[in-house]
């Protein structure tokens, strides 16, 4: 899946490991759901787009609708 | 707040892990030594023979725990995906080498063996997973 969480991080001048903290999760995590290699489950999803201060489909892009 | 791999859970469960690791020697060394020196028969030898299963029991319910208290859903992901691919492996490995042994009589493969055939199967997948995803 898609994500926007690379941009979303680089304006806010976080690293992965900053994202990481605030996730309470591991910086390997972050980095696997920035490259698309891992797709966060629903609750995590969530946390990242309060975290952010936006939607869920604000960050994700579901590949499969054009 | 931790942001390395290494979680709450994953430290508790390298604890767990040592101990049961260190139970395991214990035992087997305590089985070993009165099997050669004393002969024990009945239930006593039964008890004896079971204490170092045990122990890797231990570990495979370690595991478990680990994959129930982990919070980082991802590191989850991983273990499971280890754990599925050491069976599988392990699986795979063991029936190649049960046909092998009832048609051309390869050498008879010690059960004792399948747990760590298991345990590095998934030590390989895990290093490789990880590896892919830094």
């Amino acid at each position: 899946m898609k994500n926007r969480l690379r941009v979303l991080r680089a304006e806010r001048d976080w690293s992965q490991a900053d994202l990481a903290q605030r996730l309470e999760v591991s910086r390997q995590s972050v980095n696997a759901i920035e490259t698309g290699k891992f797709d966060p489950s629903l609750p995590l999803a969530f946390k990242l787009a309060r975290l952010f201060e936006t939607t869920i489909e604000a960050i994700f892009t579901d590949e499969s609708q054009g | 707040m931790n942001c390395s791999t290494n979680t709450p859970a994953k430290r508790r469960y390298m604890w767990r892990l040592a101990v049961t690791g260190l139970l395991y020697i214990l035992f087997l060394v305590l089985a070993v030594w009165v099997f050669v020196h004393h002969h024990p028969t009945g239930p006593l030898a039964w008890l004896l023979a079971l204490l170092p299963a045990l122990a890797i029991i231990g570990q495979i319910a370690a595991f478990g725990l680990y994959l129930a208290e982990e919070k980082d859903e991802f590191q989850v992901a991983i273990g499971v995906q280890s754990m599925l691919w050491g069976i599988g492996g392990t699986l795979a490995v063991t029936v190649v080498w049960g046909f092998l042994e009832s048609f051309v009589h390869l050498r008879h493969l010690n059960l004792i063996l399948v747990y760590p055939l298991f345990c590095i199967l998934c030590g390989i997948v895990s290093g490789l997973l990880h590896l892919r995803y830094r």
